[in-house]
């Protein structure tokens, strides 16, 4: 089969990109190894977490942008990434939107019962920007084993409750369990009735972030419309259900779109001709399938999903072998000190691409012609120091598919 | 058990991130079932071949893949839950009820002669309460009904004509109970100027398979081997209609069944709308459809989507005109072939199913299309429905 695009990698930056040449009227296949990293990670959007709370985004993300001259956004620019952010937020129509708070970063409790700042937020998490400690209960689930919510609670000086679920008490419930019974109008009445019950004079409540699958403000309403008080999420530990959501709104808007869509397995081979890639092989045993297309986006993260593979003595790109800059040997990875205030620095590795996101040498001229590198798997960046992944993932998505098609 | 067949498999590079537990269907609707992680990798490491199985759960996985696909550490999670089972179920000991579920192919030629006769009595309520009294065959889970004439006796009286050639493997249930799925199949191929042979063949063994009885499965794919080997070597590809059988021969005869010789049918094994698609890629699809105003709601069956191939069938439709088409955004229908007929699974597969029942519902389609009979079926349960594979609606577009 031949395409216009191929995007390889399912997380938000392939999703991203494959929207971006849909939209464009592109003939699109995304493939992924499993399913992409949103169903474990991103429930809001990070653009830069690391600036001063209430700083202005726009400011502050242009005044970073100068002083980190390396960095994946210092390819795009202030305008570009808000043009990128605007592309995923038409995806998402009320009633669940997504939306910043103020111009600049919120911060938000999570399930450790810290706060963690954020850029945009779905309006389920809305609540969580202004608890007011004497006033907020957090409730949490007997039998559900990822979120504590006495913990949370006493980190967060609110008051925690742990329900027993009226069905199923003493039995073992995962987050896909919870939220899918959540989307039960009856389930969620007894649980907001049981809860009503122990509401002292609480004017809000913190739930897992569990509301549902499929309408999550349906969920949040009418819970609130039972307890006289404001609810909203918490995000909490893998798997993601928010994350998920924005995985099904992609995959449901893709395939409508007519972009063919390939979760399940990985690349085995590209087939490169001089400086071009003329296809790719996929291998599901004991069958090999061939994919061409003009272009290719790789967007297949960092360690963890694959898209960079750490040996005994070096990290290196498994599909193109494209080069990754790194530091010198293995024993420059890490500083001193694991929690040092300082990144490590391996996590800098990556891919090093022109300023149209097509991976480059040491020379600076393109490796491959129509070989473009996005997301995560790009170096420069800290985006676990800096919270900046679902920016990057967004920002460089949208542009890589857009210097794509526009060759 | 066949301990030599057993395929490699690392549980140890599972990295414990769940994302196996937020597609498992079963885990979803049932505390009762602990979710692939566990029962996959995390319980791999306390089993040990020489020690009783205690996995009482095991046999509450209904085989969908959906955990091995979305896998991104490559552990083949159903795998380790299918060979599991296979020892508890060994060891615990199988019903007569699995037997008869697993052995439709053995008297299904019986139930179509008798179809008459036979079909008014499996509605029988007295009936159905004796089996599920002696069987614990669920009473409110419609048993098949039996066509008479059978595919392979109408195909007798067919005389297929078309420049190229191509062998089709149509599988049990169209042979004796969805006769239309098989006639449609190759009416669109010679309607796409192919000759259609139907090699030697019988049931794919899934339905043994999947109740953990390998060496019945295996017997199924060391007599089909052979068979569709000698069609391929004498120059044909050959087409399924069925994705579950399909993804039984393509991938579990050679991994899980190591039947000599799989490896090579399964490269010239395509399901049919695959097969269209690549031919609509070479510009050789016969596209004069005719206009269906219809409107129909696609749902891709699990061994479909793990075929890795994207969903063929509705790039295909979306090519008739009149024909309104939407992809059903729901993961397993919940019957899992013998599953669903299960006493003790009826309502763990209905359960799983709802979820279904509402995206359907919310699409309010007219038709519903599905390439998998074992969805069909559960989706006809559900839903009320008119259920059909969707190569009958494109025969329609193409004859009418």
């Amino acid at each position: 089969m031949h395409y216009d695009l191929i995007v390889i990698g399912m997380g938000l930056t392939g999703l991203m990109a494959a929207k971006t040449a849909a939209e464009a009227e592109q003939k699109v296949l995304i493939v992924g190894k499993g399913i992409g990293s949103l169903y474990l990670f991103s429930n809001t959007i990070d653009l830069l977490g690391s600036l001063p709370i209430r700083k202005k985004a726009g400011e502050g993300l242009s005044q970073w942008i100068k002083d980190h001259p390396k960095h994946p956004y210092s390819k795009t620019g202030p305008e570009k990434i808000e043009e990128a952010l605007s592309s995923f937020l038409s995806l998402f129509p009320p009633p669940y939107s997504f939306q910043s708070v103020g111009e600049g970063n919120c911060l938000i409790p999570t399930g450790a019962g810290t706060f963690r700042p954020t850029y945009f937020i779905p309006m389920t998490m809305l609540g969580g920007t202004s608890i007011n400690e004497g006033h907020t209960l957090i409730v949490g689930f007997k039998g559900f084993k990822d979120f504590y919510a006495h913990y949370v609670a006493d980190q967060l000086k609110c008051r925690g409750a742990a329900l027993t679920l009226p069905d199923f008490p003493d039995q073992e419930m995962t987050a896909t369990a919870l939220a899918r019974l959540m989307e039960k109008k009856s389930f969620r009445e007894n649980i907001g009735r049981e809860i009503k019950k122990q509401l002292h004079h609480e004017t809000q409540v913190g739930f897992p972030a569990l509301l549902g699958m499929r309408n999550p403000i349906q969920v949040k309403e009418d819970l609130e419309e039972i307890l006289s008080a404001n609810v909203f999420e918490i995000p909490i530990l893998p798997p993601s259900i928010p994350g998920i959501r924005i995985f099904n709104r992609f995959k449901e808007w893709l395939i409508q779109k007519g972009v063919t869509f390939l979760p399940g397995y990985s690349v085995s081979k590209p087939i490169i001709k001089g400086k071009r890639c003329e296809g790719i092989e996929m291998s599901h045993p004991p069958v090999i399938t061939s994919y061409s297309a003009d272009r290719y986006i790789l967007a297949t993260g960092r360690l963890m999903g694959g898209g960079l593979v750490a040996s005994d003595e070096r990290i290196y790109e498994p599909i193109f072998s494209l080069p990754v800059t790194q530091p010198g040997s293995r024993e420059d990875w890490f500083g001193k000190s694991f929690f040092n205030n300082l990144p490590h620095p391996v996590h800098e590795a990556g891919i090093l691409t022109d300023s149209s996101f097509r991976p480059k040498n040491e020379n600076g001229n393109p490796i491959l012609e129509n070989v473009w590198a996005a997301g995560s798997i790009l170096a420069h960046h800290h985006c676990i120091d800096e919270k900046s992944r679902e920016g990057i993932e967004i920002a460089t998505g949208y542009w890589a598919a857009k210097s794509a098609i526009g060759r | 058990m066949m301990k030599s067949h057993w395929p490699k498999n690392n549980p140890d590079v599972c990295i414990r991130c769940a994302t196996c537990m937020a597609v498992c269907p079963v885990s979803r609707v049932s505390p009762q079932f602990p979710g692939p992680k566990q029962a996959g990798p995390g319980a791999e490491r306390f089993r040990s071949p020489d020690e009783p199985s205690v996995d009482k759960w095991i046999d509450l996985c209904i085989g969908c893949h959906l955990c091995d696909m979305v896998c991104s550490s490559g552990v083949n999670i159903s795998e380790l839950n299918l060979i599991a089972k296979a020892k508890y179920l060994d060891e615990k000991g199988r019903p007569l009820r699995d037997w008869l579920l697993t052995h439709s192919y053995l008297y299904g030629w019986l139930g179509s002669l008798l179809s008459s006769l036979g079909n008014p009595i499996l509605t029988n309520r007295f009936i159905r309460w004796m089996i599920e009294a002696v069987l614990k065959i669920d009473r409110r889970r419609e048993l098949p009904s039996y066509e008479s004439p059978t595919f392979r006796q109408w195909f007798k009286e067919r005389h297929s004509k078309g420049t190229k050639k191509v062998a089709y493997f149509y599988g049990c249930y169209t042979n004796t109970n969805e006769v239309d799925v098989g006639k449609a199949t190759v009416q669109v191929l010679e309607a796409n100027g192919f000759e259609v042979i139907l090699p030697p063949q019988r049931c794919c063994g899934i339905p043994m398979l999947g109740n953990g009885d390998f060496r019945g499965a295996r017997k199924m794919g060391l007599y089909n081997v052979p068979s569709l080997l000698k069609t391929i070597r004498s120059g044909f590809d050959i087409i399924f209609s069925s994705s579950s059988c399909g993804h039984t021969i393509k991938h579990e005869y050679s991994r899980m069944l190591s039947i000599p010789g799989a490896e090579e049918v399964a490269k010239h094994f395509f399901d049919i709308f695959e097969f269209l698609r690549n031919l609509k890629e070479s510009n050789g699809l016969n596209a004069r459809f005719n206009e269906l105003p219809l409107k129909a709601a696609y749902f891709a069956p699990c061994h479909l989507r793990v075929l890795g191939m994207g969903l063929p069938a509705l790039e295909i439709l979306r090519l008739i005109p009149g024909l309104k088409i939407e992809n059903i955004e729901a993961d397993c229908c919940g019957m899992g072939g013998t599953f669903g007929f299960k006493k003790e699974k009826y309502e763990i597969s209905q359960e799983i199913g709802k979820d279904l029942a509402e995206a359907i519902d919310r699409l309010k389609p007219e038709i519903v299309l599905s390439d998998c009979e074992g969805c069909r079926m559960q989706i006809r349960h559900l839903t009320g429905l008119k259920v059909l594979h969707p190569i009958q609606i494109l025969r329609d577009s193409l004859t009418r």
